[in-house]
């Protein structure tokens, strides 16, 4: 069953590697072309097997012809009619033993010139082919791993970026925080200090206003009192007070 | 107008010259400004303007001004430069002044020195006192 094995490995290997498929196809070929010299080689056979019975009938004649008549007649019987059938196949099929000959010999120089001119130009090209698509999916393959480690590096990078802009964030919050109680306190200390100020500004004013009152009203006091003696004052009393003043001064250093 | 200080000393000397017991005396300065007119300085007519000066000063300073819006007794006055003469340590002799401003009362004024005793003095003080 050559044959058989070969076109099982054909259908097993062609998907896989077209150079092997390729050579199966070329094996089955070789097989399927030398089918009739197989079957020369049997119909040999048979004339071979042929003799064994006879040698064997004439042998078990001595023995006892009663005993083994019935089984000569059926080894015969066989044999004839295995010949039969392998004669009438290959004179059917039109087999001679030249013929065939002369065709396997021109098969294997058809089948080398083939190899060496066609098979093996473009089984070395689709080993090249074959090649670059193997570093292709080698090269597709790195790529993908190193896409995916890009990837992890991104993502990790993502998440530490994320991180980081969270902390960031998270002090920009405190520092803001910090600076908004630092802008109330100094809110509060400049609002005192300006109520203060304004506070020592009225304050101010008012003794202002106080000192001017006081002025004025003895300023008012002053000349009223000056209009009410010098119109009230008689000659007498100015001239008692005059001397009065006189002894005053005349007695100041002693 | 800067005066020069040789001619303030030479003033300063005139007007010595021009006292007579520490009395700057009419008599006296008709005698400095006799000699002044035979020396002939050269600056004759700055010499005698600051002669003039230092000559009020000083009669400023030998002079008590009493002004008083009525009249005093003549023993007031002499109270008053027995006074000032014992304070000053230098004759000083007093001449009246009527000021009805002062409604009452007297002030005397020695040079660049003021004793108010009067009303209207007081009064100011007063208001002042009151600020």
């Amino acid at each position: 069953m050559p044959a058989v094995c070969g076109s099982s490995a054909l259908s097993d290997s062609f998907l896989s590697n077209p150079v092997s498929s390729m050579k199966a196809t070329f094996i089955t070929l070789l097989l399927a072309l030398s089918l009739p010299l197989g079957l020369v080689a049997a119909e040999d056979a048979h004339a071979v097997s042929h003799d064994a019975v006879s040698e064997v009938a004439d042998h078990a004649a001595t023995l006892t012809d009663a005993a083994h008549t019935a089984v000569e007649a059926h080894g015969e019987e066989a044999a004839h009619e295995e010949g039969n059938k392998l004669t009438m196949i290959t004179d059917k099929f039109g087999v001679s033993l030249p013929t065939l000959i002369a065709q396997m010999i021109n098969f294997c120089l058809v089948a080398f010139v083939l190899y060496k001119f066609a098979v093996k130009p473009i089984a070395a090209t689709l080993d090249e082919r074959q090649q670059k698509i193997a570093d292709g999916l080698q090269y597709a393959e790195e790529m993908k791993t190193q896409l995916a480690e890009a990837e992890r590096e991104r993502a990790e990078k993502i998440k530490q970026a994320a991180a980081d802009a969270q902390k960031i964030l998270t002090e920009s919050r405190e520092q803001s925080k910090e600076m908004i109680e630092q802008k109330t306190q100094e809110a509060a200390a400049q609002a005192e200090a300006i109520i203060r100020k304004a506070s020592e500004a009225t304050e101010l004013e008012r003794q202002k206003m106080l000192s001017d009152v006081r002025q004025e009203v003895a300023r008012l006091v002053v000349a009223t009192s000056s209009k009410v003696l010098s119109r009230d004052l008689s000659d007498s009393e100015k001239q008692t007070f005059s001397d009065s003043a006189a002894k005053e001064l005349a007695g100041a250093g002693n | 107008m800067k005066r020069d200080k040789k001619i303030t000393q030479l003033a300063k000397k005139l007007v010595e010259l021009s006292k007579d017991n520490g009395i700057v005396t009419e008599a006296k300065v008709g005698e400095v400004l006799a000699g002044l007119k035979q020396v002939k300085h050269r600056h004759h007519l700055t010499v005698l303007k600051t002669f003039l000066t230092y000559l009020r000063r000083e009669i400023a300073l030998q002079t008590a001004v009493v002004s008083t819006p009525v009249g005093l007794s003549a023993d007031a006055l002499k109270e008053i430069e027995a006074n000032f003469t014992k304070i000053y340590g230098r004759p000083v002799s007093a001449v009246t002044q009527q000021d009805i401003s002062l409604i009452a009362g007297v002030r005397v004024r020695v040079g660049d020195d003021v004793y108010d005793a009067s009303v209207a003095g007081r009064l100011q003080r007063l208001a002042e006192n009151v600020h």
